[in-house]
C-alpha cells in the first residue's frame, strides 16, 4: 500500500511528561485518515512532527519519502509548501481581509499576477461557500466561517496533504456538518491526502477511511470505520461509546477514600 | 541550599533569555534586507509605531518645553541671566529630555502595542500558521516592525525636542517677557550641532533600537496565553524603561565628558 | 482607499520628523553660521587664559566671527595655545591682528576678542597671532590693587 506518511518507533517527551513511547503510524495516500484520542495525549504534537515544527526524540517521520526531522530549514520550508494546515482556532491573520488571508500563501510563494491570484482565491472561497464574505475581516466572522476561510487558505497552494487540528471543536451542529462535508469533498474531489486530528468520535468516524486511536503513548487501535465499531478492545469500546469508566479510570489515582477521610480528622 | 539552587536556576534562565534574545535579534536583522523590496509592509508598521505615537509625543513635548521655560526662567532670573533661557531649554531637550522622554513614551505606547500584537499573534497560532505556510514569521512579522521602530524613534525624538523648544519660547517669550531674539541667539551660540544635536540623535537611534528589540522579543517570546501576553507587555515597558535610563547614563558619560 | 490614507500619514510623519531635524540643526544649533566645517584655524599663545573654554566665541568689534576650537599647553614654554576657528567670510584679518581674552560683564563668560592691525597680508589657515593679551584674573588684580594701596599710603 502506498503511504504518504510513515512514523516509525517515535519517542517523545515534553520535559518529564512522556507523550509517545513507541508510535508507529502509516497514513495512506489520497485517503481521509482520522487520529483520535483523549485530550492531552499529544495529537497536535503529531501534526507538529509532520510539519517539522517539533522533532521527535527518537524515531523517523517520513513524509513523501523524506525524513522531516533531518531536513535543514530551507528544505523543510520547501516541503511545507506542499502541506496545508487548518488550526484549531483558525489562526487567520487578523489584520488582513478574508480575501487577503487566502491570497497570503499565494502571494508569498508565487509571482502570479493580480488577475490570476484573484481567480485562484475566488475559486477556493467559492468552494467553501464564502465568496461573498471576501471583504470581511476575521473579527467579523463566526467560528464556523473562520474555519472555512482557514480551510480555503490551507488548500490555496493545492497541497498534497491537508492537516486538520480539531476541526469540529466548539462549532454548532450546522457548522460541524459543513466542515464534515468539506473535508470529504476536498479528499474526494481534489484527491488530497487528509489527516484529521480530533476527539469528536461521531464526526471523526463519519469521515474516516482509516482511523487511528491513540492512548498511553502509542496506537491502541486502528482500522476502518466498521472495524472500529466492531472492535472488542475495551479501550476502543470505551472511547467510541464515551463510557465514563473503563480502562481509562474515572478516578484520578488517589489513596483509599475512607482512609483519606479518616486522615483529615487527625489534623 | 535550596535558595542557592534557586539563585542558580534564576541566573541560568536569565542567561538563556539573553541568548535567545540575541539569536532572535540576529535573525531579525538578517530578515531586514529581505523586506526592503516590500516597503509597503514597513510603511504600514511606521504608521502603527510612529504615526499613532505622534500625538502623545507632541503633547508631552509641548508641556515639557513649557515647564522648562517656566522653571528655567525662575532660576535664571535670580542671576539676571534670563537671556540664556533659550540655551537652557534647548540644551536640556537636545541632550537629555528629548531622547530619553521620547524613548520612555515610545516604550509605553508603541513598545507595549508591539509586544501585545506579536504576543497575540503567537497565542492565536498566527505565527505557527505562517510557519506551516512556509513563511518565516520573523522575516514577515518581526523584521518590518523592528525596522519601523528603529526608523521612527529618531524622528519622534526630533519632533519632541522641536516642539519643546517652541513650548519654552511660548512661555519664556510669550508669557514671561524674555526677548525673542535673545532666546534664539543664546540657543544658537551655545548649542553645537555635532556635540549636542547629533549626540542627541545618536542617543535616540540607540534607544529606538533597544526599545524595539525588547518589545518585539518579549512579544515573540511570550507564553502563548492571554495571561502570558499581558505579563510580556508589562515586562516590555519595565525592561525598556530601565534599559533606556541605564543606557542614557552610559551614553552621556561617553559623549559629554 | 485606506491604504493611501496610511501612506499619506506616514509621509507626513516622515516629512515632519525630518523637518524637525532640520530645525534642530539650523535654528536651534549653529549649523547656519557655517563656522565649523569651512572655518580656517589660527592659533594664539597666552600666558594665562583664565576661565576660557572650548566653544567660547571669538569676536571682532563685538561681532561673533568664530569660536575657540581647541585649548592645549605648549610643553616647552608652558604657555597656553588656543586654536581659533574663524568663519571663512572673515578672511581679511591682517597678519598683525592681536587677540585678547576678555570677559562679558564683570563676572560673565570669557571670550576672545580680536583687533585687526595694519598689515597688507592676511592671516591664513595655520598662522599664529603674535600679539596677545592674557586674561585678567580678578584675584590677581585685586591683589595688585591692595598691594598698591598699601604701598601708596606708606
Amino acid at each position: 500500500m502506498d503511504n504518504l506518511i510513515e512514523m516509525r518507533h517515535v519517542q517523545f517527551a515534553y520535559g518529564q511528561r512522556r507523550i509517545y513511547d513507541n508510535l508507529n503510524v502509516s497514513i495512506p495516500r489520497g485517503k481521509v485518515s482520522v487520529i483520535m484520542g483523549p485530550s492531552g495525549c499529544g495529537k497536535s504534537t503529531l501534526l507538529n512532527f509532520i510539519g517539522g515544527r517539533v522533532k521527535p526524540d527518537v524515531g523517523e517521520i517520513i513524509v513523501d519519502g523524506i525524513d522531516v526531522a533531518k531536513l535543514n530549514r530551507q528544505r523543510l520550508y520547501k516541503l511545507r509548501k506542499s502541506m496545508g494546515m487548518m488550526f484549531q482556532n483558525s489562526a487567520l491573520l487578523t489584520d488582513l481581509s478574508v480575501f487577503e488571508n487566502v491570497a497570503f500563501p499565494i502571494r508569498e510563494h508565487t509571482e502570479l499576477d493580480e488577475k490570476l491570484i484573484r481567480h485562484l482565491v475566488l475559486f477556493k472561497l467559492q468552494m467553501v461557500g464564502l465568496r461573498g464574505a471576501r471583504d470581511l475581516k476575521p473579527a467579523e466572522l463566526s467560528g464556523g466561517m473562520a474555519r472555512r476561510v482557514a480551510l480555503a487558505r490551507a488548500i490555496a497552494l493545492d497541497p498534497m496533504l491537508v492537516m486538520y487540528d480539531e476541526p469540529f471543536t466548539g462549532l454548532d451542529p450546522i457548522s460541524k456538518g459543513v466542515i464534515v462535508k468539506l473535508i470529504r469533498e476536498i479528499g474526494d474531489a481534489l484527491g488530497m491526502t487528509s489527516l484529521v486530528v480530533t476527539h469528536d468520535v461521531e464526526e471523526g468516524l463519519s469521515i474516516a477511511d482509516q482511523v487511528f486511536l491513540l492512548g498511553d503513548g502509542e496506537v491502541v487501535g486502528q482500522g476502518t470505520r466498521a472495524e472500529m465499531h466492531a472492535s472488542e478492545f475495551p479501550y476502543v469500546k470505551q472511547f467510541i461509546n464515551g463510557a465514563p469508566d473503563g480502562p481509562v479510570a474515572y478516578h484520578y489515582p488517589a489513596p483509599d477514600y475512607r482512609a483519606d477521610l479518616m486522615n483529615g480528622e487527625d489534623s | 541550599m535550596k535558595a542557592l539552587q534557586g539563585l542558580g536556576g534564576w541566573t541560568l534562565d536569565g542567561v538563556q533569555r539573553w541568548g535567545r534574545a540575541t539569536l532572535f535579534l540576529s535573525h531579525a536583522l538578517i530578515g531586514i534586507p529581505k523586506i526592503i523590496g516590500r516597503f509597503n509592509l514597513v510603511v504600514k508598521q511606521i504608521y502603527a509605531v510612529g504615526v499613532l505615537t505622534l500625538v502623545i509625543i507632541v503633547v508631552s513635548g509641548l508641556f515639557v518645553g513649557m515647564v522648562l521655560g517656566l522653571q528655567g526662567y525662575n532660576t535664571l532670573v535670580d542671576f539676571g541671566a534670563e537671556s540664556s533661557l533659550g540655551l537652557v531649554v534647548a540644551l536640556s531637550l537636545t541632550r537629555e529630555l528629548g531622547p530619553v522622554l521620547t524613548a520612555l513614551l515610545f516604550a509605553g505606547r508603541a513598545g507595549s502595542a508591539l509586544t501585545a500584537e506579536i504576543g497575540l499573534m503567537k497565542a492565536t497560532e498566527q505565527l505557527a500558521a505562517m510557519e506551516m505556510m512556509a513563511v518565516d514569521p520573523i522575516d514577515r512579522v518581526v523584521a518590518p516592525r523592528f525596522l519601523a521602530g528603529f526608523l521612527s524613534m529618531p524622528l519622534l525624538a526630533a519632533l519632541f525636542t522641536t516642539v519643546g523648544v517652541w513650548g519654552g519660547h511660548l512661555v519664556g517669550v510669550g508669557v514671561l517677557g524674555v526677548d525673542s531674539g535673545q532666546y534664539w541667539s543664546a540657543m544658537q551660540d551655545g548649542v553645537d550641532v555635532y556635540d549636542d544635536v547629533l549626540n542627541g540623535v545618536v542617543k535616540s537611534v540607540v534607544f529606538g533600537f533597544v526599545v524595539t528589540w525588547i518589545a518585539v522579543f518579549e512579544g515573540y517570546d511570550a507564553t502563548p496565553t492571554s495571561e502570558g501576553v499581558s505579563r510580556a507587555t508589562t515586562r516590555t515597558v519595565v525592561n525598556a524603561s530601565l534599559a533606556v535610563l541605564g543606557l542614557d547614563f552610559v551614553l552621556t558619560s561617553l559623549m559629554f565628558d | 482607499m485606506k491604504r493611501s490614507a496610511v501612506e499619506l500619514w506616514v509621509g507626513l510623519f516622515v516629512v515632519a520628523g525630518l523637518a524637525s531635524l532640520g530645525v534642530l540643526a539650523f535654528k536651534v544649533g549653529n549649523l547656519s553660521s557655517s563656522d565649523i566645517r569651512d572655518a580656517y584655524k589660527v592659533t594664539a599663545r597666552f600666558d594665562n587664559i583664565g576661565g576660557l573654554s572650548v566653544k567660547a566665541p571669538v569676536t571682532l568689534a563685538g561681532v561673533r566671527i568664530g569660536r575657540v576650537s581647541d585649548i592645549r599647553i605648549d610643553s616647552e614654554d608652558y604657555r597656553a595655545i588656543v586654536e581659533l576657528s574663524i568663519r571663512p567670510d572673515f578672511d581679511n584679518l591682517p597678519l598683525d591682528t592681536s587677540a585678547a581674552i576678555l570677559t562679558q560683564g564683570l563676572l560673565g563668560a570669557q571670550y576672545v576678542g580680536v583687533e585687526p592691525g595694519g598689515e597688507e597680508e592676511y592671516l591664513k589657515d595655520g598662522d599664529e597671532i603674535e600679539l596677545t593679551q592674557s586674561a585678567v584674573v580678578l584675584e590677581q588684580m585685586l591683589g595688585q590693587f591692595l598691594y598698591g594701596q598699601a604701598g601708596g599710603s606708606e
